[in-house]
């Protein structure tokens, strides 16, 4: 209505504030586009264009330590999506219903908003000796296996966010419907699966969603629990980067932008179909 | 999961008890009704602890000892300070600067880019189009960190594309001679930190509602009062919080810094590493994250006094008491 109005007025903040948007797209896509080309460079140096030709994807794929390496970067990113979703979830409900001033719910949440604000190099070096002394010297021994401890790592990082996705999702939510349900002689935990649960799916899912690109995004904590024959794809670039970049990066680096864009589409597309407008599915998302 | 089990069992035997205990805390309330939300927190519970606050703790332990002898990353049997100076050499004074100033200078561009753009996005473009620019934002966020960082150290390279058409329309007389500066450091955080402060941004000003702006032009204001007594209010819990998502991990990031900086560009992150990778000298590096961590709260903490600062001034200056948007 008076949106449109003010939209057909062009007024010079309008159109400056247009101009500035269409930058700022262009600002964020340009070294993405550049990736995506450089990945047909046919040369033997990333940054050193010689001509078109798709030999980086044919020695990308066929090269073991990098196919090896992704294979890794996604188990630990499915593992990660699911424990921090199964932590987060439980944590989120949790706070979301807790009485007003409770202990417990207070130190969760500032030890959470911790783990959040706790700069990532810090959280390497300190997951470094805990994994040693915990899966060396006290023998717990699944500790020792490097995708359990990617997964670990990885988790502690996004269980935070996927517990507070979750917790705003509730808190909006009247728990009037629980009570009811109580009311009417549900089981605990027929109240959660029937009725909390089915109210966070979309801040479930949103979480999940974050915890696994943050997964797989993750360099410096990687870098810092990985253990011989675990290198995530990441921590492989990393490595590459100080000593040559060959285009086979950019070349698998542009599949696996367009397997998360063809992930990303289905999830916006379930979301979207479970109701709530794409606005609202990204602000639960941003929290 | 090993850990995972154990909770579960002990979050059956739970809510009875916390029922019982719960007595005190509102009668009558849902916290009767609901069946352990403290039981129900505890796998979480025992992760965060396990898993964050005794390696973390650790870690600050560590930053009193020592490191006895070449082989042995660190000792802690005699306890003291003598880390915190060794940790402050010349070189890591000049680089924790260096990097508290790329951090500070980086969520302010990123603040200064984000605000009119979340604006744009939040208000100015249509509904119809909104939820595809907003996808647009999210890509970059979906794609990899470190990817998009190699793409500016190949725009930005001295033989690259973009050094080449500006020698070509005239605008350079030699190579572009960014990468590997400052410069480049402070262009690649910027930009690989933007989107966690447009998102933020957006859903705060998104919140502050057409309808109260609406009200405000109908009560007479202008397009510049309904700006800075409507939307910028409302939007300060989005700036509060693009604020922190930006600065804290941009404090310890060193990757984009590496990719972009190369030698010059060492951030405190780096230093940091190379004492637990390279150095093996755990104590040393666990007094430089004290450090780390510590400099980082005090900048959080200042921003946040200067916050209040403005709002008080804010309140001051109006004839109409603001609410933050909170309250």
């Amino acid at each position: 209505m008076s949106k449109k109005n003010t939209f057909a007025r062009r007024t010079p903040t309008d159109i400056g504030l247009n101009i500035w948007g269409v930058l700022v797209f262009a600002y964020l896509f340009i070294p993405i586009a550049v990736i995506i080309a450089y990945s047909f460079n046919t040369g033997k140096v990333l940054a050193n264009f010689r001509g078109f030709g798709f030999d980086a994807y044919i020695s990308g794929v066929n090269n073991d330590i990098i196919v090896s390496s992704i294979v890794t970067s996604l188990q630990a990113a499915v593992g990660a999506a699911l424990v921090s979703t199964l932590f987060g979830t439980l944590g989120g409900v949790a706070l979301a219903r807790a009485p007003k001033g409770a202990w417990w719910a207070l130190g969760l949440t500032a030890i959470l908003g911790l783990t959040l604000v706790t700069p990532e190099i810090v959280d390497g070096i300190s997951f470094l000796p805990w994994f040693v002394t915990v899966g060396v010297d006290w023998g717990i021994t699944p500790l020792n296996n490097g995708l359990v401890r990617l997964i670990i790592a990885h988790s502690m990082f996004s269980m935070a966010i996927v517990t507070f996705i979750v917790r705003a999702r509730l808190a909006g939510i009247d728990s009037q419907l629980e009570d009811a349900a109580a009311d009417l002689g549900a089981t605990p935990w027929n109240r959660f699966k029937d009725i909390t649960l089915p109210i966070a799916a979309p801040g479930i899912l949103a979480g999940a969603l974050m915890s696994f690109t943050v997964s797989l995004d993750n360099t410096i904590l990687s870098s810092f629990v990985q253990q011989p024959g675990y290198t995530p794809w990441p921590v492989y670039i990393f490595s590459a980067v100080r000593v040559a970049l060959r285009p086979e990066v950019a070349a698998m680096s542009t599949v696996m932008f367009l397997l998360t864009l063809l992930a990303l589409a289905i999830v916006g597309f379930v979301l979207r179909k479970a109701g709530g407008s794409s606005t609202e599915i990204i602000k639960t998302m941003a929290g | 999961m090993s850990t995972q089990t154990t909770p579960q069992k002990t979050e059956n035997s739970k809510p009875q008890r916390t029922r019982k205990s719960s007595k005190p805390v509102k009668p009558g309330g849902m916290s009767a009704r609901f069946f352990g939300a403290s039981a129900m927190s505890f796998p979480t519970w025992a992760y965060a602890l396990f898993f964050f606050v005794i390696p973390v703790a650790l870690v600050i332990f560590y930053s009193f000892g020592y490191k006895p002898d070449e082989f042995t990353a660190v000792a802690t049997d005699h306890l003291s300070f003598d880390r915190y100076p060794e940790a402050m050499s010349a070189s890591f004074v000049s680089t924790f600067f260096a990097t508290l100033r790329i951090s500070i200078v980086g969520t302010i561009l990123c603040l200064i880019i984000a605000l009119p753009f979340s604006y744009w996005l939040a208000i100015k473009v249509s509904p119809a189009r909104r939820s595809l620019a907003l996808a647009l934002v999210m890509v970059p966020f979906w794609t990899n960190f470190l990817v998009r960082t190699l793409g500016w150290q190949i725009m930005l390279s001295p033989d690259g594309f973009l050094s080449k058409w500006m020698q070509g329309l005239g605008l350079l007389d030699g190579p572009l001679d960014i990468l590997y500066t400052r410069s480049a450091v402070q262009i690649g955080v910027v930009y690989n930190y933007l989107p966690l402060m447009i998102l933020p941004l957006f859903v705060a000003i998104d919140a502050s509602g057409q309808k109260l702006r609406e009200a405000s032009y109908d009560l007479g204001a202008g397009k510049v009062t309904t700006f800075l007594r409507v939307t910028l209010p409302m939007a300060m819990p989005g700036v509060v919080s693009g604020c922190l998502l930006v600065f804290i991990p941009l404090n310890g990031d060193y990757v984009t810094a590496t990719v972009l900086g190369g030698a010059s560009g060492s951030m405190v992150g780096q230093l940091i590493a190379n004492q637990f990778n390279t150095a093996q000298n755990w104590a040393v590096g666990a007094a430089m994250a004290v450090i780390l961590i510590l400099a980082t709260l005090v900048v959080v903490g200042i921003g946040f006094g200067l916050l209040k600062l403005g709002q008080m001034i804010a309140a001051k200056l109006n004839s109409v008491p603001l609410t933050d948007g909170r309250a």
